[in-house]
């Protein structure tokens, strides 16, 4: 009898609670949808091909810095170091290939380094945080301004154009109408959803999220996992450092500014929760969207771009309220 | 590695690490140029040491609490803005104007915290967004220049008493206002008991919720004093006139020892920590090191800093 009246509550609680984090992993594709209707039927031009290609170019370096940041978040983890990881990539970047500044044309072997050096930003990242047991937002508002300081040491004021063919191709080149840079950040995309649903990394990190101390009982190598996972989230600002050189076809200092603000919007505002556990890439490319279409929306109403920031950082608030699960945390620090 | 951590962390001597490094990094550098010992650069360096001080001051508050606030560069920034442009209709009263707003938005950042259980540093970086945004639309984006007659209301700033700068006198004011807070209030001793250990103290009846919110007015507050003392200082405001000034804050914090995981630290450790980051920032301005490429040796001081004061003990999972 007693049993039976610990299971029923249970059970009848599964199925409430199953229903509500589908509605929550709905809502932001929803919100996506009516915002695009609205700002529609404001101003027509919204559903025109080269709107969509505009927004799609506006997307691409969020989107791909969103994901590295999505496997970070997903482990109930934040990360900080988004401009310092970018703007290091990209400077390096305008340094090594075909660039007005110096003789070197290392090309697409360039762009490998420079995806080493994201991937060592991130290790360093992981490093500090697991074997100095820092929280990540602290070990990460230390290598932003390291990853900046350190692009500035390298330029000393100046920004590098670059000439080389094969990174411009990247903004200018088109495919199907849209620009090579979109094709990589969706390739990107491709990648990162392997990773999520294909990979032990992928399950580890959800499973980190969920509850490290069980993770860890459990037999989880949960340091090696944190790791892999910064590392990971490195290569990615590495990519958009590359896809931000690309659209401004030079390297400069400057070049990551504001980007971590976009960044963790969008992530949020997809509704993967900063507790940890709950939400994808996929929602993240919805967040991202929401950003975007809102800011263009913004343009096309003629909204100036510096309310913008001040709209990210409401949406910042309301999404995290929206999707914070409070049982889950009973201090807020 | 740990092991060297625990060693330093132990005893009273880690309680006097950040001043024996401040005496050390002073001989240093007026060993190597004996005119930084004279008295008029050492008054330089506490004026120019004033503006983060009163920063920093306002972030250990909450940082005594194991939180952490973000936006306090935007905030400065946005004061600075705000008194550049009230000043001829206002007078003195832009300053109170200034400083009523950053409580205003303390308060705004305390509540989204407390009451939508929102992590600090994600409350404080969205409300940094919005007050630098505010910032940029209300400037139209650019920096302001004050008029003659607009610099007259900043004497209190720019002047000096027996020979001491008033910015200096502001300074140790705000340390005397601070420290009564910190050490002879409910407020300061709640603090304490929050950050060493929360359920703990809501368990025996402190209203948890309201001491958080007070830490986040003072912190945004203190910023509003800074961004003002910035406008006496260079005479113009502008919309990132204090970008550059949150990592030197939480850094002077944390290296003068407060812990980042809240409960342990003061006012006073506050004050070293933001002398040592005086002190180090021209040491390197003297061995030429790039002003902006600083900012690699202030992240690398601030990991550091915390890894030495943290208290592993109170977070067993760290995320």
């Amino acid at each position: 009898m007693t049993l039976d009246a610990s299971i029923s509550p249970s059970q009848s609680a599964k199925p409430t609670a199953r229903r509500r984090w589908r509605i929550a992993a709905w809502a932001p594709l929803i919100v996506l949808v009516l915002l695009c209707g609205l700002i529609t039927l404001i101003n027509p031009n919204f559903m025109t091909f080269g709107n969509m290609v505009r927004i799609s170019q506006a997307a691409m370096i969020p989107l791909v810095l969103g994901l590295g940041a999505t496997f970070i978040i997903l482990m109930g983890s934040i990360d900080l170091s988004v401009e310092g990881g970018l703007t290091l990539s990209a400077v390096i970047l305008s340094m090594l290939v075909l660039n007005g500044a110096n003789s070197n044309a290392f090309g697409m072997f360039g762009i490998l380094i420079v995806l080493l050096v994201g991937a060592g930003v991130g290790f360093a990242n992981g490093v500090i945080h697991v074997r100095l047991k820092i929280p990540s937002f602290m070990v990460t508002l230390g290598m932003w301004f390291v990853g900046v300081g350190a692009a500035n040491a390298l330029l000393g004021g100046m920004a590098i154009r670059i000439n080389d063919p094969m990174i411009r191709s990247l903004a200018i080149e088109r495919f199907l109408g849209f620009p090579l840079g979109v094709w990589l950040a969706l390739f990107c995309l491709l990648i990162a959803l392997i990773i999520q649903n294909y990979t032990r990394l992928g399950r580890y990190i959800y499973a980190l999220g969920g509850g490290e101390d069980l993770a860890a009982l459990s037999g989880i190598p949960v340091g090696r996992v944190r790791i892999l996972a910064f590392t990971l989230a490195g290569v990615f600002y590495a990519v958009g450092g590359v896809l931000a050189a690309a659209q401004l076809g030079l390297g400069n200092a400057q070049i990551g500014t504001g980007r971590l603000f976009t960044t963790v919007t969008a992530v949020v505002v997809g509704g993967t929760a900063l507790s940890g556990g709950q939400g994808s890439v996929l929602q993240t490319l919805v967040g991202v969207l929401i950003v975007v279409v809102l800011s263009n929306g913004m343009v096309l109403m003629g909204v100036p771009p510096s309310v913008q920031i001040g709209v990210q950082g409401l949406m910042i608030i309301a999404a995290v309220a929206l999707s914070i699960d409070r049982k889950r945390m009973r201090i807020v620090k | 590695m740990n092991s060297i951590i625990d060693t330093i962390r132990t005893d009273g001597l880690r309680q006097w690490l950040p001043l024996a490094t401040l005496i050390l990094l002073v001989i240093l550098v007026g060993a190597f140029q004996p005119a930084f010992l004279e008295v008029n650069t050492l008054l330089q360096l506490a004026s120019d040491t004033a503006v983060l001080f009163i920063l920093a001051t306002g972030v250990t508050f909450v940082i005594m609490l194991g939180g952490i606030d973000l936006s306090i560069q935007s905030m400065a920034s946005l004061s600075s803005v705000v008194v550049a442009l009230t000043l001829s209709s206002l007078g003195y009263g832009a300053f109170v104007f200034a400083f009523a707003l950053g409580a205003l938005a303390g308060l705004l950042s305390g509540i989204a915290h407390v009451r939508l259980r929102i992590p600090s540093f994600i409350a404080t970086l969205a409300m940094g967004g919005v007050l630098s945004s505010a910032a940029l639309v209300i400037s139209r984006e650019r920096s302001i220049t004050l008029g003659e007659s607009e610099r007259g209301y900043l004497g209190w700033i720019t002047g000096t008493l027996f020979g001491i700068p008033n910015v200096v006198i502001i300074a140790l004011i705000v340390l005397a206002i601070a420290h009564v807070l910190q050490s002879r209030t409910r407020f300061g001793r709640y603090s304490a008991a929050i950050g060493a250990g929360e359920p703990a103290a809501y368990a025996s009846g402190v209203k948890v919720d309201r001491q958080k919110i007070i830490a986040f007015v003072l912190s945004a507050s203190f910023a509003a004093l800074a961004g003002i003392i910035l406008v006496g200082r260079l005479a113009s405001g502008s919309p990132t006139l204090a970008s550059e000034l949150l990592l030197p804050s939480i850094a002077a914090v944390v290296v003068g020892g407060t812990a980042i995981t809240g409960g342990v630290g003061s006012i006073w450790r506050t004050l070293v920590g933001a002398l040592i980051i005086s002190v180090v920032r021209i040491g390197m301005t003297f061995l030429g090191v790039n002003i902006f490429a600083q900012n690699i040796v202030f992240g690398v001081v601030l990991v550091a800093a915390v890894a030495i004061t943290i208290d592993r003990s109170k977070i067993p999972i760290v995320k």
